[in-house]
């Protein structure tokens, strides 16, 4: 199911959220949902206590509608293989993760692919701790 | 030799001994907890706890990455005025950039899925958590804690002794911070005890954290704990918190 050109609902879970570490994940995401949402990064902010992923994505009326991923904390992070240069300004990714419940278009990041398949930073089991 | 110097000597050599019978008894059974431990999550099913929980004391289940949802606080019993500032709190009063940046004391902290590092002396411990960046020493030289009217933080004042292979550590002087992260905040008169202790194998650190607030609640509170040991390349973070992350949030006018 499309919501728009670069949103695509991914599939309805039943397990648990990961941790925020600092904010009550769960009152922000809904945990029952993961959308993978699709766009072109814009900047891309690698400070504590969470990372924040901003693209463009283009909706279904072709306009374009900033989004941004919020990930786990950044010392989490580069222990997976980020840096604060994992990203590049254009660059066109596939941002996989649980949808704000406000509707905003703000989500939490579980996974992030580039254009061409590649998941950045070593793949976990369990995201509820990386 | 008089029998006073005699019987002096005697008591030196007494003193001597039992105190030399002690060191040995006291480095075979201290173990080193020093080094790099990874992410503190909850005990698993084949991990035994240690003792019992003393009465009229609660097991929360929040222990690593889980989280307690809003308006429930694990079973700990909470006086009607800090249940009723409990209820009314909204996570939106913390993503600001005054408050979004501010660290948890160490009731909350110690839980978290973040790792930290342990360098152990003999008069004291250093706690060095990635989380928040905090720092905590444990005072091992039977010093007693500060007085009163010393100030208060998130770290507290921490004295420890061990009891056999078992580190026993008493935090006071804690200020107001969150319990379960969802709105449910000790007052600065909580008191902390915890009790660390290795695996059979020396992999895993193993904890029991309990703490009582009579201002705040009517019964006390535990969580087991554990990390596993990383190697000697495996180093903590800087978590050095940007406030304006915040802004990613609506802001309270």
């Amino acid at each position: 199911m499309r919501s728009s050109l670069g949103v695509l609902v991914v599939m309805m879970v039943a397990a648990g959220a990961p941790a925020s570490a600092h904010h009550s994940f769960a009152v922000y995401f809904d945990d029952q949902t993961i959308i993978a949402v699709t766009g072109s990064v814009t900047d891309f902010r690698f400070t504590n206590p969470h990372a924040v992923i901003s693209f463009n994505v283009k909706n279904a009326k072709g306009q374009i509608e900033p989004w941004r991923a919020e990930t786990n904390a950044v010392t989490l992070l580069r222990r997976r293989g980020w840096t604060k240069d994992s990203l590049s300004i254009g660059e066109t990714i596939t941002v996989e993760g649980w949808r704000s419940r406000d509707g905003s278009h703000y989500m939490r990041m579980r996974t992030v692919k580039r254009a061409d398949g590649t998941v950045l930073g070593t793949p976990v089991s369990n995201q509820r701790v990386d | 030799m008089t029998r006073g110097k005699l019987l002096l000597l005697v008591v030196i050599l007494l003193q001597l001994c039992s105190s030399g019978a002690q060191g040995q008894q006291t480095t075979k059974t201290r173990p080193n907890l020093s080094g790099y431990w990874a992410a503190g999550r909850a005990f698993r099913s084949a991990e035994a706890p240690r003792g019992q929980l003393p009465p009229n004391t609660v097991l929360l289940a929040d222990a690593g990455a889980p989280e307690l949802p809003a308006g429930n606080f694990g079973g700990l019993k909470v006086k009607p005025a800090a249940l009723a500032a409990a209820m009314k709190w909204k996570p939106q009063d913390e993503m600001t950039i005054s408050r979004v940046c501010l660290p948890p004391s160490i009731v909350y902290s110690m839980q978290g899925p973040f790792p930290m590092e342990i360098h152990q002396g003999t008069e004291l411990i250093v706690m060095r958590l990635e989380y928040y960046d905090l720092v905590r020493i444990i005072f091992l030289d039977r010093r007693g804690h500060r007085p009163a009217s010393a100030p208060h933080t998130k770290v507290g004042d921490s004295v420890g002794h061990w009891e056999g292979d078992t580190l026993v550590v008493e935090t006071t002087h804690l200020s107001e911070s969150t319990i379960t992260n969802n709105g449910l905040t000790h007052s600065d008169n909580v008191r902390m005890i915890e009790r660390f202790w290795l695996s059979a194998d020396g992999k895993t650190l193993m904890s029991r954290q309990e703490f009582e607030d009579a201002d705040v609640l009517e019964n006390r509170g535990a969580r087991y704990v554990a990390w596993d040991r990383g190697g000697p390349n495996d180093h903590i973070f800087p978590y050095e918190c940007d406030p304006s992350f915040a802004t990613n949030y609506p802001q309270k006018n």
